[in-house]
């Protein structure tokens, strides 16, 4: 019960530190470049980042 | 931990990724709070509903998954006709997708959980699917680094039954698979009345899945996905450490995942709705005690070694249970039909691994 414990603290303690660590070493992100809310219709392709992409 | 600080954090998570990143993000992963929650709240796992037609014949949580991908067609596939920057789930039919689909049929039974269900269940507190995660992590990364080999014995090209049949063709072909494959699984259980094949638990699973698969679609141009955020993750600390050029493989030097891989995770939509699972799952799961039993040591590294095969596997079927079958059927993708058979074959050997090595022990 306590092994759990310790195990769940420490999953999302190692979470938040991968996220605040590679926010933190890529580049800053540019807000003029925000995409639209929705894609649809917005002309925006996506065009990488789906596991079912062969490239 | 209570369910009102949780929902604290996340309502701050939402507010930062909005503030700082985009509100596209942000919506992102309001949208994978709601999948994990979902998942978690229904029990919706795609494991266990096969596992359970296989060895309790009980077919109701395939008519569950069922429901839930006729849905997400019915709702995906007129949105891809209409608006060309949506982007459907199209895996190239292949050796890799083979092979891919049948190991990972086998490992997710031994690990109790496919790509959605490893998520739900860490996030909810299993120590094994807690432990297994940055195992898939590493499995996912070094099966895209190897994609390209596994492409070379042979593929071709992704098959889109909405390119080739139009929205309502892709819609009542998609539907008559499905139906099909509901009365294959009566045929091998046997038709005992409508209260043995239905379940209300499945069924406001399914209903709340497939609308926020579709929402996902419109959202952010492309299906809900699972195992591309795990590979990048792994990739990220790989390249960081520098034991990995990705410059030198085929996979990340692409222009688009090469961008992915420099720029920052928050910026990732798999990624995103990944954290965004486990939250949701974290949520439902407060004030409660982690799901699950003790394991042995033995069952801890076959279950440990059955999620990095995952991982890997995964990456060569182009897609899990969410990738390949959810997104890829409802998206009209070839490929998606091919993996549920052979990941259904895997299952039939990895319930009786499962079952040698003491899991399904009460």
């Amino acid at each position: 019960m306590k092994r759990a414990f310790y195990l769940k603290w420490a999953f999302w303690g190692a979470l938040a530190l991968f996220l605040a660590w590679d926010h933190a070493r890529a580049p800053r992100i540019d807000l003029r470049f925000e995409p639209p809310l929705i894609a649809a219709g917005s002309g925006q392709t996506p065009t990488a980042g789906h596991c079912a992409l062969p490239k | 931990m209570r369910r009102f600080p949780i929902a604290a954090l996340a309502a701050a998570f939402v507010f930062v990724l909005a503030w700082q990143v985009s509100v596209r993000q942000a919506a992102l992963f309001a949208i994978g709070i709601g999948m994990g929650a979902a998942l978690a709240g229904a029990r919706f796992g795609f494991t266990t509903g096969w596992r359970n037609l296989v060895v309790a014949r009980d077919p109701r949580g395939v008519v569950g998954q069922a429901i839930l991908l006729g849905l997400a067609a019915l709702g995906s596939m007129p949105l891809l006709a209409q608006f060309p920057e949506l982007k459907a789930a199209l895996g190239p039919p292949s050796v890799s997708l083979i092979v891919g689909a049948f190991l990972f049929g086998l490992t997710m039974q031994i690990a109790d959980g496919c790509g959605s269900g490893t998520l739900y269940k860490a996030g909810m507190g299993v120590p094994l699917n807690m432990g297994i995660l940055p195992l898939f992590a590493l499995g996912s990364f070094l099966g895209s680094v190897h994609l390209d080999r596994w492409l070379a014995l042979g593929a071709i090209e992704p098959v889109s039954f909405v390119d080739h049949f139009g929205a309502a063709g892709a819609i009542a072909a998609t539907l008559a698979g499905l139906a099909v494959a509901v009365a294959l699984a009566f045929a091998w259980t046997g038709f005992k009345g409508p209260a043995s094949w239905f379940d209300r638990r499945w069924l406001w699973g399914a209903v709340a899945l497939a609308a926020l698969a579709v929402l996902n679609l419109v959202v952010a141009g492309q299906p809900w996905g699972v195992v591309y955020g795990f590979g990048l993750w792994a990739a990220k600390l790989a390249t960081a450490t520098g034991s990995f050029d990705p410059t030198s493989n085929v996979f990340w030097s692409q222009p688009g995942n090469a961008e992915i891989l420099r720029q920052s995770v928050l910026l990732d939509v798999t990624s995103i709705t990944n954290i965004g699972i486990l939250a949701g799952a974290l949520w439902v799961a407060a004030g409660t005690a982690a799901p699950g039993r003790p394991l042995t040591a033995m069952q801890w590294l076959i279950g440990l070694a059955a999620g990095f095969v995952m991982g890997y596997s995964s990456r060569l079927a182009f897609g899990c249970n969410v990738g390949a079958m959810v997104s890829g059927i409802s998206t009209g993708s070839l490929h998606g039909w091919l993996w549920v058979p052979m990941a259904f074959a895997g299952t039939l050997i990895g319930v009786r691994v499962r079952r040698r090595f003491g899991f399904d022990a009460p």
